[in-house]
């Protein structure tokens, strides 16, 4: 009891040099608004996020999250600064895989995979092969039959390069023996205005796309352990015989100088958040999968992605 | 009209109210270079969760109208456009406002960003579902031959002086490239530096390019900033409808040309604008005045860029694609109230689109008495302010504006630098306009151009692609008729005897 | 003061300088695009830079076989030093922030730049109510930007 005391005590010392004077107690954390960065524009999947759980934080702590875009190089230039913020708790970022892992794996952009401090993954959104409704492909092995006999000639929009999206294509090139041809757009969005534009053939995009595209779009395959329970009919990589399970994952992440005590408290926020069943009901119904991954096992969670996605990466040669 | 039943719920007192203090607030936010309609409506978000979902669509929609309009301030009076919108009206606003008629600028940017907001809005009420498949109809490659179209502009911004406007063109297409590429996420230009890896944001380019170089003159002479031909009288409202009713198809032409490129989501006001603007110049039979205080130039590009509001919220509403960045924010609140945009929403949500409409309507017919009111005391502020006020104030609301876009200070510095450089250029007659005519288009050419490239290459009709798609062609021809136009004039002038003005 | 109005020879030189300049950048721009593997990456900057060059080389050129002048406003009584100062200024502000926060460098840069911008003679009255204005502008835009819309300004690492 004694031992606890002290640590506690001690903990309370460290977080107060470490913030300089501003004094910070984790015990009414929080107790003023909570600036929350969003290294993109607005308008993706991020965003979405970030103003659900806006909503449902001033409904739990009285306190507003203030959301920034700071877009930019991928979120590069978002990540590349984030420990240049306060680590007061109060400075909080959005974080998203693949692109933590693969920016700085690629190249120099100006921070590491070690340097970003995750505290919670809370969703992910599933890869999946999106056509229009109106797409002569009614299921994947139409798109792979054609694909096989007229290499190169499926084209595919997908949200950026060095992403999930892209990654996901050039995994499934290969497992299915075809060639496809991947187009970057700028985003999700513009993806699927590309989609739904018949300027390509399908789209490497999420199965949120499926959710808010659903009167005008079919997804193929999803690349999911099991099926999504929004989508029941759409079959899973897997049962079609792919070993593909991939999507980006999004998460929080806090400034290196956030003392452990506060960085255990965002965790255990967003956390209650995504306990929440309202919260729960409303991204699912946007076509997300929802995570649990708190501070504790951030690391852990990291590192087993990292290796998959850097072995994939490798693969399809995006990284040496 | 549509749901003319939903009048009446939009014109509540609390909404009427809403759209006011969006209006002024919006006008006042967009004034200021660096300040966005984006950020403006970024804030308010939260406190919309609390509100009817209508009254906050109103609200937002007021701002956002109200930035768009608060732009051409700046633009007419600092030579900075407070949003990138307001790109074109500084072409014509300044040069009027440094002869004295930076008052009846203002008024001319009221009467055309009204007329453009309500073209805009008209759109929406009653074309909404059609045209939103204009958003979809423009490819890759459409893209890419529009950003080439505004790059006609070029020979038009620097008349006499093509090779130098080519030159700092290229400059800013190079700018534009700096950074993290946007679809090809490689790193470019850097050089090895940090600070370039998020690249040339480009409201930080206008305000340094266009902002800088006019601090730096202002302090180098005791002249006054803008020179007073006239005392004040009052709006000079009748003198600027009459020269808006002389124009009345020019303007009504840029209505629609801005509701159009609002409605393509790769696009947005600047580009809208750049386009209504050249298009205005080619048709004018003051065509010799552009750039020089043409009232006409300014009243283009402001109903332009405010038709992009009602055109911007097509794709937004129909088919969840957003037109521009503040329709995004938008877009993410109606999802946190549990709206889900789509064809569906014009019938299941009918209330609520319509009643959002027509308070478009009411805030922008709100914004004439407000746009004038604000306007001329921000004309008379900046008229009479002492020099050794009006320097530091604009020089601090350039650095803290800069900082505010991405909370970055070495942009900040950029910023500065560019300044630099854009005033020593202007000295040896490389205007700034198509340096930042070449950052605002390089990045929509160049996906645009990469995409169609890589579709073509793959689908093995790259040919096809650049000149066998309708609309393409369409543009194209636009480009030609840009470009050769002046040709054609002078040797047609020189056949009737008329003496042709070749350079 | 020499540079004030450059005369017809000077301006051609210039542009020549300029231009040259341009033209080392854009082969700079080319050595670069030669890391790139992606074609997505370098096939736009090359063309850009490639016309970049050509385009340099044309004005050049015409400048050698035909001068041109290209007339200036005629501007009395320039102060470069001004000019400089106020550059300088702006600079210094934005390199002191990161330790001194967004405040002290903005009234500090506001103050200055006022002395540069002053052009009428300092008063009393313009002595004791400039910087009360001053004062007051920053701090409005201060509230403006850091309370209403919620911008994180820096706060300065040397008072942390």
């Amino acid at each position: 009891m004694k031992n606890t005391l002290l640590v506690v005590t001690a903990m309370v010392l460290v977080s107060i040099v470490s913030v300089g004077g501003s004094l910070v107690l984790a015990d009414d954390f929080p107790s003023q608004n909570i600036n929350y960065v969003i290294p993109f524009g607005p308008g993706g999947e991020s965003d979405i996020t970030a103003r659900h759980q806006q909503a449902f934080f001033k409904k739990m702590y009285g306190h507003d999250m203030i959301i920034s875009y700071k877009p930019g190089g991928g979120g590069a230039v978002g990540w590349a600064q984030l420990n240049k913020m306060k680590g007061d708790g109060y400075n909080i970022m959005g974080i998203n895989l693949p692109h933590i892992i693969l920016q700085p794996a690629e190249k120099d952009v100006g921070f590491t995979t070690e340097d970003i401090t995750g505290v919670y993954m809370f969703h992910y959104t599933p890869d999946a092969i999106v056509v229009a409704k109106d797409s002569e492909f009614k299921t994947l092995e139409d798109l792979v039959a054609y694909a096989k006999e007229n290499p190169a000639k499926v084209t595919f929009s997908g949200s950026g390069k060095g992403t999930s999206n892209h990654l996901a294509q050039l995994r499934f090139d290969k497992m299915a023996g075809i060639k496809t041809t991947y187009v970057a757009f700028k985003g999700t969005g513009a993806a699927v205005a590309a989609l739904l534009g018949n300027q390509v053939a399908a789209e490497w995009g999420y199965t949120s796309v499926g959710a808010s595209q659903a009167e005008s779009v079919r997804m193929l395959a999803v690349a999911m352990d099991k099926r999504h329970p929004k989508f029941p009919d759409v079959p899973t990589f897997k049962e079609l015989g792919y070993d593909l399970v991939s999507g980006a994952f999004r998460g929080i992440a806090v400034p290196k100088s956030t003392p452990e005590e506060i960085r255990v408290k965002v965790s255990d926020i967003i956390g209650k958040i995504n306990a929440d069943p309202e919260f729960r009901a409303l991204l699912e119904n946007d076509g997300m999968a929802l995570l649990d991954v708190d501070y504790k096992g951030y690391p852990a969670f990291i590192a087993e992605q990292s290796k998959v996605m850097l072995e994939a990466a490798r693969e399809a040669n995006i990284i040496k | 009209m549509p749901g003319i039943e939903h009048l009446l719920a939009a014109l509540t007192p609390i909404n009427i109210l809403l759209a006011l203090s969006g209006v002024v607030a919006g006008t006042v936010i967009g004034s200021l270079p660096g300040l966005t309609a984006t950020m403006a409506v970024a804030v308010l978000v939260p406190i919309t969760f609390s509100m009817d979902p209508t009254a906050a669509l109103i609200m937002m929609g007021a701002i956002y109208t109200g930035a768009i309009y608060g732009g051409a301030y700046s633009a007419i009076l600092l030579n900075t456009p407070g949003t990138p919108s307001a790109i074109a009206t500084t072409f014509d606003g300044f040069p009027m406002a440094r002869k004295g008629q930076g008052d009846l600028a203002i008024t001319l940017a009221c009467i055309a960003s009204v007329t453009g907001g309500l073209v805009g809005a008209t759109f929406l009420l009653m074309l909404a579902p059609p045209l939103a498949e204009i958003a979809l109809a423009f490819g890759p490659v459409e893209y890419f031959w529009l950003a080439m179209f505004g790059l006609t502009l070029i020979s038009a911004l620097s008349e006499g002086n093509i090779l130098r406007g080519l030159i700092g063109a290229c400059f800013g297409l190079l700018l534009a490239s700096i950074g993290i590429a946007e679809i090809s996420a490689d790193v470019r230009f850097t050089f090895g530096s940090q600070v370039l890896l998020g690249g040339i944001e480009t409201v930080t380019a206008l305000i340094g390019l266009y902002c800088i170089p006019v601090l730096i003159d202002l302090v180098a002479t005791p002249d006054r900033h803008l020179k007073v031909t006239h005392k004040p009288r009052g709006f000079r409202f009748l003198e600027a409808l009459g020269l808006a009713w002389k124009t009345k198809f020019s303007l009504l032409r840029s209505s629609v040309v801005g509701t159009i490129v609002g409605i393509l989501p790769g696009a947005g006001g600047s580009i809208a604008g750049l386009v209504a603007y050249s298009e205005a110049r080619r048709t004018s039979k003051n065509r010799d005045n552009f750039g020089k205080g043409e009232p006409e130039g300014v009243l283009a590009t402001e109903s332009a860029n405010n038709a992009t509001v009602g055109g911007g919220f097509i794709p937004t509403l129909v088919l969840g694609i957003p037109g521009t960045p503040p329709d995004a924010v938008i877009l993410g609140a109606l999802l946190v109230q549990g709206i889900r945009t789509g064809p569906s929403l014009f019938t299941e949500k009918a209330s609520i689109v319509f009643t959002f409409i027509y308070g478009l309507y009411l805030a922008t017919c709100l914004m004439l008495p407000v746009g004038l009111v604000i306007g001329r005391y921000a004309y008379q502020t900046i008229v009479t302010v002492p020099k050794a006020l009006l320097v530091p104030t604009v020089a601090f609301m350039t650095l803290i504006g800069t900082y505010a876009i991405r909370n970055s200070i070495s942009d900040m510095m950029i910023m500065v630098v560019l300044g630099v450089i854009g005033w020593t250029l202007n000295r040896f007659g490389f205007s700034p306009s198509p340096i930042v005519l070449g950052l605002i288009l390089g990045r929509i050419a160049e996906q645009g151009f990469v995409q169609a490239w890589t579709i073509g290459a793959a689908t093995g009709e790259l040919w096809k692609m650049f000149f066998g798609r309708p609309i393409s062609l369409v543009i194209l021809a636009f480009i030609l008729l840009s470009v050769f136009y002046p040709l054609i004039r002078s040797r047609f002038r020189k056949t009737t005897g008329e003496a042709g003005n070749v350079e | 003061m020499s540079n004030n109005q450059p005369n017809e020879l000077q301006r051609d030189t210039a542009t020549i300088v300029i231009s040259s300049l341009f033209i080392i950048l854009a082969v700079g721009s080319l050595w670069d695009t030669t890391h790139m593997l992606d074609p997505d990456s370098y096939v736009f900057p090359r063309a850009i830079a490639i016309a970049m060059i050509v385009f340099s080389i044309a004005l050049i050129v015409r400048h050698l076989i035909k001068p041109r002048k290209i007339p200036e406003p005629a501007q009395a009584d320039v102060s470069t030093l001004r000019r400089v100062s106020l550059v300088a200024v702006m600079l210094a502000s934005c390199l002191a922030m990161p330790w001194l926060g967004f405040l002290i460098p903005g009234i500090a840069t506001f103050l200055l730049l006022m002395w540069i911008a002053m052009w009428d003679e300092w008063t009393a009255t313009r002595l004791i109510v400039y910087p009360l204005v001053a004062v007051a502008i920053v701090l409005g835009f201060y509230t403006l930007f850091g309370n209403i819309l919620q911008v994180p300004l820096p706060l300065g690492t040397l008072f942390e």
